[in-house]
């Protein structure tokens, strides 16, 4: 990444803390998890409860360090983002999840398409839907009917290709 | 470019004849074990006799094949298109998982064979019979150490019987599980562990090339291709068959649940499948509908009851 | 003498026009369905062995050679231009071929790739042909504790890939190695950190993380800067083709990588992610110019595209010489195999030497004619990047989700997806380097695994790990290579923090 390109804002508040808490927060799952496998450590004196504890016990030593850089120097520092991209794309990955199944891959993953491209400052649906579609119908079609991938099948595919 | 590549494909899949239902086969173990060998047999005699146009073989390993079971029951439900190969070994290890998904949750159509359990150690191993191995377990238990497959398997029942059977504590075997064939197969071969148990069929070619000896086999008779005698007649009341199966998808209705076990009818019949086992070491024990259903339900039956015995299920 | 006659009778065979031209579309056909994300040669093979039923057993074998190499090669592609590794053994190809290829040096990364998997295919091929009986033998000596011994010295050496931060990138490795945990535990069948959830009793899927972190956090990335921050790609800038430059930096890469790869494949737990790891911490610690790691070294492309390449040759070896299939391709190739009635196993060179013999020409003339087709072709692939930006990122995301969709269409893996995708976002915006969290994925429970196998074998004796000389050699390059970089850091402070604070990037 180039840093001189992006603009950057001074948090004095610090990422650092929030990191430290979601770490020690992982490391504590992992760690319960662990103690609660009976043990079945067998011959080997070390069971399968035991490496969840020992890699949860290193994540708290890194959110102590987090927290121990937070003070020292004063938070992290990151650009500024711009969300409704993020959450075009997000948004197209959820359509795309829900509707797979009931629509089929072709319009699901044309969705995502258009999402994607608006997400990019595309935003004009009307063009990058039925591209997006027609796109992956040929996807559809060269690796589903022709190379034996199993992609889920619409009404769209079923129309096109046939059942 | 784009047009090159794709007359390109449409040509060789024009060259492709044309076939009848595409499957997929689950193979709920890593490459190069017995389930993983089941898959790819029935794949190349289904596509050899016409059965079937296109089968893929896709490998879900892990945990006795619990893994793949769990993932076959959830994504192929109502897929008749989808198979599982399965056997003995899911079995146990569905008990001593506790898992969640269970031979229920699938619609079992066929035993397809039977195989026996093998011991073997490496050529240059001091161990000559399987007296002498099982003096050195009742000496320490721990000492001896056993490759094998998944925990909970057939290979760890066995270990688990022939302990029991000799006045060995079954809970003091030091079994290390593996969950592919050839990674055990050369722990085995580079004198890594004491002993390997796996289905005879993985360690024949290795006896036959020098690099193995067979000790002994589980089954009540000896098995063809080795001269090593069976557990019972050295004296261990241990009588063990690892027989494999293949299931399709839950949720079929009747007219497809028929329609798969017609497919596999014809597999067993067929002359490519006998010609196969044949190759393979495999014995034929193929059995289906409900007579075989009824067979299945026995085997879970009985072990639990094993498992429960040599505690590796509470 | 014998060995050289066959390898020739072979090749004899293998020159015919029709010969050849089942390799070409073999070739063609592999790197087609390589390109997809999370759709590795394995895959590949397993999809397209239809294609060469009912031909004669030298058209199919050529071709099945073909498309092996084929997908092989075809990940490399789509990890270089687009950033979305297609399977596990380029992903850190991906680290500076990305860059490269951003900086409009594409042609050349893809030319040091396609030229390196073609001299490590070249070598790797010929050493299976005349050393594989030896190299087996090494492989065999390779018990639990070796290969816990170098599950060590590939974490440390891939903390080659951690960035600047060693806080950051230990973030990033122990965030894989906790993913790692989720799923059946391998040794005793426990399920841990699945939550009852059936999907996560098969652990997380690497191909999944890998492009969810690698295509989705990066698109994302690139769209939360808005349209005036984005930073500028160059499709072309210099030559597309390799420099002398480029050349006299990538010849011993790809050396390098050839012998950290062929026997690390041919080792039955090996593999050729963990020798792309290796060769890529090796280049990194062997460069001139280390501080050009991260942002686009050639010597990171080379290496590692010819360690794979040469550790896909070595899972051969185990699998010719002892019929252990050691990998999932290897399982497919046995299929293959047997389809043109080869039964690997210890007896194989001996029983029928023609057919090996015809296997190896057939590798070597498909690794011939990948070369032949892709050199001229990446003029035409670096104008991928061209494409304005709307669409190359809709067109990106397709594939990255057709790849999972093909292998396993769940909603629950594609809404893995997402959420690995968002985390490599986050990760990305506040600094923490992607690949050690694959890493993590990847060796974290290859680690586990040996090492509780090990004690088990000794009975919790924990000098076992060192009491074979291999072993301890192995652990005692690790602790060199972990303790000596710092030591000349710190002696040479000053001219290093010098030239940081030149460069700024």
């Amino acid at each position: 990444m180039n840093g001189s390109d992006i603009a950057f804002e001074r948090r004095p508040d610090g990422a650092a803390f929030i990191i430290a808490a979601l770490l020690a927060g992982l490391g504590s799952l992992l760690i319960w998890q662990g103690m609660i496998i009976p043990d079945k450590g067998g011959y080997a004196g070390i069971g399968s409860g035991d490496v969840p504890v020992f890699i949860g016990g290193c994540l708290w030593l890194l959110a102590l360090t987090h927290v121990w850089k937070g003070l020292r120097h004063g938070g992290t520092r990151f650009p500024r983002q711009q969300p409704v991209p993020v959450l075009f794309i997000i948004g197209g990955l959820a359509l795309q999840m829900i509707l797979l199944h009931p629509l089929g891959f072709s319009i699901a993953s044309g969705l995502l398409f258009a999402c994607t491209a608006a997400a990019f400052g595309r935003r004009n649906f009307a063009l990058s839907l039925p591209v997006g579609i027609g796109f992956a119908l040929a996807i559809y079609g060269v690796f589903d009917q022709l190379l034996k991938l199993n992609l889920p099948a619409g009404f769209l595919e079923t129309l096109i290709f046939g059942s | 470019m784009k047009h090159t590549l794709l007359s390109v494909s449409f040509a060789a899949a024009l060259a492709m004849p044309a076939f009848a239902e595409d499957y997929v086969i689950i193979a709920p173990a890593a490459p190069g074990g017995g389930w993983d060998g089941t898959a790819r047999a029935m794949q190349e005699v289904m596509q050899a006799e016409g059965i079937s146009g296109s089968v893929q073989v896709q490998n879900v390993p892990g945990a006795g094949g619990t893994v793949g079971l769990a993932q076959f029951a959830s994504s192929a439900a109502g897929d008749a298109s989808q198979l599982i190969v399965g056997g003995y070994v899911m079995v146990g290890a569905i008990l001593t998982n506790d898992s969640p998904v269970s031979l229920a949750d699938v619609t079992p159509i066929a035993r397809l064979t039977g195989e026996a359990v093998g011991i073997a150690v490496s050529a240059s191993s001091p161990i000559q019979n399987i007296t002498e191995l099982v003096e050195m377990m009742k000496a320490d238990p721990g000492a001896v150490s056993w490759a094998g497959g998944s925990a909970g398997g057939v290979d760890h029942i066995t270990v688990g019987l022939l302990a029991k059977a000799a006045g060995v504590d079954p809970t003091s075997i030091n079994y290390i599980a593996f969950s592919g064939g050839g990674e055990a197969l050369a722990a085995i071969l580079g004198n890594q562990v004491t002993v390997g148990i796996s289905g005879v069929g993985e360690f024949l070619p290795q006896v036959e090339a020098g690099t193995l000896r067979m000790l002994a086999v589980s089954t009540e008779e000896r098995w063809v291709g080795t001269d090593a005698p069976t557990l019972m007649e050295s004296g261990y009341d241990v009588n063990v068959q690892n027989w494999r199966m293949v299931a399709a998808a839950p949720g079929l209705s009747d007219e497809q649940k028929a329609a798969v076990t017609a497919d596999i009818d014809k597999l067993a019949t067929s002359a490519g499948w006998k010609a196969m086992l044949e190759t393979k070491g495999w014995a034929d024990t193929y059995l289906s509908g409900p007579e075989f259903d009824a067979q299945l339900a026995e085997d879970i039956e009985a072990t639990t009851a094993i498992l429960t015995d040599i505690g590796l299920v509470q | 003498m014998s060995t050289f006659d066959f390898l020739m009778q072979g090749f004899a065979t293998a020159l015919d026009p029709m010969i050849l031209l089942y390799a070409l579309i073999g070739v063609t056909l592999g790197t087609a369905v390589g390109v997809l994300p999370g759709i590795g040669p394995a895959l590949t093979v397993a999809l397209l062995l239809p294609v060469t039923y009912g031909l004669d057993p030298a058209g199919s074998l050529i071709m099945f050679a073909g498309i092996y190499y084929g997908g092989m090669y075809g990940g490399s592609t789509t990890s270089i231009l687009l950033n979305t590794p297609g399977e596990s053994a380029s992903i850190v190809t991906a680290l500076e071929g990305n860059k490269m290829a951003r900086a409009g040096r594409g042609g050349p990364a893809l030319a040091t790739a396609a030229i390196g998997s073609f001299v490590a295919g070249l070598l790797a091929t010929l050493a299976l042909a005349f050393l594989a009986p030896h190299i087996v033998k090494l492989a065999l000596v390779f018990g639990p504790r070796e290969y816990f011994a170098l599950m060590v010295l590939a974490f440390v050496t891939v903390s080659a890939a951690f960035g600047e931060s060693t806080m950051k990138g230990l973030t990033s490795l122990f965030v894989g190695l906790a993913l790692a945990i989720v799923g059946i535990d391998g040794l005793t069948g426990q399920a841990r950190l699945s939550f009852g959830v059936p999907q996560l009793l098969d652990g997380i899927e690497v191909t999944t993380l890998a492009v969810a972190m690698f295509a989705l956090g990066e698109a994302l990335f690139v769209a939360a800067q808005g349209p005036a921050m984005q930073e500028k790609v160059h499709a072309i800038k210099g030559s597309v083709a390799m420099t002398r430059a480029d050349w006299s930096r990538s010849w011993k890469p790809w050396l390098r990588g050839t012998a950290i790869g062929f026997p690390i494949g041919a080792m039955p737990a090996g593999g050729a992610d963990i020798a792309s790891f290796l060769s890529y911490g090796t280049e990194k610690r062997c460069a001139k110019h280390p501080e050009e790691f991260g942002h686009g070294a050639i010597e990171g492309v080379a290496g590692p595209e010819a360690a794979n390449n040469a550790a896909a040759a070595g899972t051969l070896v185990p699998l010719l010489t002892l019929g252990l299939p050691t990998t999932a391709t290897a399982a497919i190739m046995l299929a293959g195999f047997q389809q043109f009635g080869l039964q690997p196993g210890p007896l194989l060179f001996a029983t029928s030497p023609q057919l090996v013999w015809g296997l190896i020409a057939s590798l070597l003339i498909a690794n011939i004619m990948l070369l032949v087709l892709n050199l001229p072709l990446i003029r035409f692939w670096v104008k991928l990047l061209t494409i304005p930006r709307p669409w190359l990122y809709a067109g990106i995301l397709l594939f990255a989700t057709l790849g999972t969709i093909g292998l396993n269409p769940s909603p629950v893996e594609l809404f893995m997806l997402m959420l690995f995708g968002v985390l490599g976002y986050l990760m990305r915006l506040y600094g923490y380097p992607i690949a050690p969290v694959i890493v993590g994925l990847i060796l974290g429970p290859m680690a586990e695994q040996q090492l509780r196998r090990a004690l088990s074998i000794a009975q919790g004796d924990w000098t076992t790990l060192v009491s074979t000389p291999l072993a301890a050699a192995l652990f005692g390059v690790a602790l060199l290579a972990l303790v000596v970089p710092p030591l000349l850091r710190w002696r040479g402070k000053g001219a290093v923090l010098a030239q940081i604070a030149g460069d700024e990037d």
